[in-house]
């Protein structure tokens, strides 16, 4: 081949070589100062300039700020010595979006060794320097995360056989075990054996199903003391759906445990104390109506047969003070039964159904008519809406009202009695209402106490028990009972079966 | 010890009791064949003639036993239950005396079969008109099969 020819074919060949160079590379040629003397077409396309705008600028037009002054000057000082220098260079666009080319610059030397141009030859790197900081972002959150759970709770992983893989410095403490006495045992090595074998059998078929399991376990530490702990455990799968690792989180609740036990221990105490203070005061009262009763009954009968077979012979004086002795063994019989009445209301069970007040007073009423005898009364039954309560107790509730509503009323013509109802907090209110001797108000606060009473014996009688078993009742079925009254005036008694709490 | 059949077998502890008892009894002329035992032990050896009383016919037994519940020992359930469970005894009336109406005593004394259970009235007249009445109506009116 004749040497022109060999030029020319040297030439066509450096000419495929720029082509596919061109082709595949961003490729820039400067002089030795750094003047931009070419652009290939890639050049203009990730910096978006023309290649008017570039030839004979230096490169500061894509600078991008990003790298440090060290480095572009060890750039320079490399290829200023005839080196060649590679590196990874973040430049800026003409519209301000930042792009990383691989870069590699060759510097071409004239013949005394100084550099005549500088060819740089570069690789569109955006994308992998994308994902790079993406990655390097989701794995400094996830190191955050673990951080945060490290510092939140015990975690430890174990591979599928159970044999532990992993565990944080919460569970070395908690286990009082170190990470090398844990780091390859199973987790019977703080196995407490107080959960039956269904149960660590439950937890295994469900992990083992690749199911996440959360329960309460107890655990036993080195030292034999024990610890409650609230589990999660996830499994994670191999690509064919086995468990590869299970991790397991927890969080220390046995100081909550404890608290629990203690309750349920108070609980239990609490309910035996009531048991036996019921059963005390039931072998109490039992007592009293036995045992009190049959002196009492002695000391009236002898009174009475003293009168009967001696009263001829005995002055006058001496048979008033026998019928004294019999009338006071009398009315402390009553007030034991009323005692009694009292205390077997705390006993006896709540029966409640719907029941029509109304009916139930029409009942006391024909009981008390024996009382109405001879007597001015009007007495009138406005509307009594249904009620929740139980019947029995609730005749109680009226029969006692509505008897102090008579006696205390005794003295008037007409005595006028009103029973009816009303309104409050939409709660129904039931009242009896009477034009009797009344009370002050200041003295209202003794009202339901037992054997409190506001009003002399000789005027009234009673045992003081009557008002005290209606507050009683009222109270036990959720209500509350209050009285309005003004001396001669009269007395009215309110009362409610619910909207309070105040269980007796 | 009589042999003689009584009417009225009045068991009761507290001479007090028995007193009034006896009383009204005497003065409703019921007392001819009334006997009193202390206790339930004692009760138990007359009705079924042990003990002190090993010598009694048992064919001769009362129309009516007034029998107090609350006694020391053996208590008067504790007869109730005996008398009611032996075929030879079970038709012979019982009154129970009781000092209260308790809920509980009611229920037992019916469970083991009384006839009558009588609280015995606080006020002394009333105790005597109740005595006077039972005793008349056990005593005569009441029918009780032949042994």
């Amino acid at each position: 081949m004749q040497p022109e020819q060999q030029l020319k074919a040297s030439l066509k060949e450096i000419g495929d070589l720029k082509a596919a160079l061109d082709e595949h590379a961003i490729v820039a040629i400067t002089d030795p100062r750094g003047r931009i003397t070419y652009v290939n077409d890639k050049f203009c396309a990730i910096s978006q300039y023309s290649r008017d705008e570039l030839i004979g600028q230096d490169h500061r037009v894509i600078n991008s700020g990003h790298h440090p002054k060290e480095f572009i000057q060890d750039l320079w000082s490399t290829i200023g010595r005839g080196k060649v220098w590679k590196g990874e260079i973040k430049n800026r666009a003409k519209d301000g979006s930042f792009y990383w080319v691989d870069t590699t610059i060759v510097p071409f030397l004239n013949d005394d060794g100084k550099p005549r141009q500088y060819i740089a030859i570069r690789a569109d790197i955006t994308e992998r320097k994308r994902t790079e900081d993406q990655l390097r972002a989701s794995f400094k959150e996830i190191n955050d995360l673990k951080a945060a759970l490290d510092e939140h709770a015990i975690v430890a992983i174990t591979d599928p056989q159970g044999k532990i893989t992993y565990v944080n410095d919460k569970f070395c403490a908690i286990s009082k075990y170190s990470r090398g006495e844990l780091i390859g045992q199973d987790h019977r090595v703080i196995n407490s054996a107080h959960h039956p074998k269904e149960f660590i059998q439950g937890l295994w078929s469900t992990i083992g199903r690749g199911k996440v399991w959360k329960g309460e376990i107890k655990n036993r530490a080195k030292d034999g003391s024990f610890y409650w702990v609230d589990t999660t455990i996830v499994p994670f799968l191999n690509d064919d759906g086995k468990p590869r690792q299970y991790v397991a989180i927890r969080a220390d609740i046995t100081e909550r445990k404890k608290a629990e036990e203690k309750v349920l221990q108070l609980n239990a105490q609490l309910e035996q104390r009531v048991a036996e203070r019921t059963a005390e005061l039931e072998a109490f009262s039992y007592s009293i109506s036995h045992d009190l009763r049959a002196p009492l009954r002695a000391m009236g009968g002898f009174a009475r047969m003293l009168q009967e077979d001696f009263g001829a012979e005995l002055p006058p004086e001496a048979s008033r003070l026998l019928e004294r002795i019999h009338v006071n063994a009398m009315k402390m019989g009553l007030l034991i039964d009323g005692l009694l009445a009292f205390s077997r209301l705390s006993r006896q069970p709540l029966n409640k159904s719907k029941i029509s007040p109304g009916a139930v007073v029409n009942r006391v009423l024909e009981e008390l008519q024996s009382e109405t005898e001879g007597r001015n009364v009007k007495i009138t039954v406005g509307n009594l809406p249904a009620c929740q309560a139980d019947a029995t107790l609730l005749h109680q509730v009226f029969m006692n009202l509505i008897s102090n509503a008579l006696k205390y009323s005794r003295r008037r013509d007409p005595a006028i009695i009103e029973i009816g109802s009303g309104e409050e907090n939409g709660h129904c209110v039931y009242s009896i209402k009477d034009n009797g001797a009344g009370f002050e108000m200041k003295y209202a606060h003794n009202l339901f106490g037992v054997f409190q009473r506001l009003h002399r014996a000789e005027q009234f009688e009673g045992t003081g028990v009557g008002l005290a078993i209606v507050r009683r009742i009222i109270h036990r079925h959720g209500g509350r009972i209050w009285a309005v009254a003004e001396p001669e005036k009269g007395a009215t008694f309110h009362f409610t079966l619910e909207g309070e709490n105040n269980h007796v | 010890m009589s042999n003689e059949a009584v009417e009225i077998l009045l068991v009761e502890d507290s001479p007090d009791d028995v007193a009034f008892l006896v009383r009204t009894f005497n003065k409703a002329n019921l007392t001819a064949r009334l006997h009193v035992v202390a206790d339930g032990k004692e009760a138990l050896d007359y009705i079924f003639c042990t003990g002190d009383y090993a010598t009694r016919n048992n064919g001769n037994q009362p129309k009516v036993i007034f029998l107090d519940m609350k006694m020391p020992k053996v208590g008067g359930l504790e007869v109730l239950r005996r008398l009611k469970s032996d075929p030879t005894t079970q038709s012979i009336p019982v009154v129970a005396l009781s000092s209260s109406n308790e809920e509980r005593d009611l229920i037992e004394s019916y469970r083991y079969g009384v006839n009558s259970y009588i609280v015995k009235p606080m006020d002394f007249d009333q105790f005597a008109k109740t005595i006077r009445s039972m005793g008349q109506y056990w005593l005569e009116l009441n029918q009780t099969p032949k042994l």
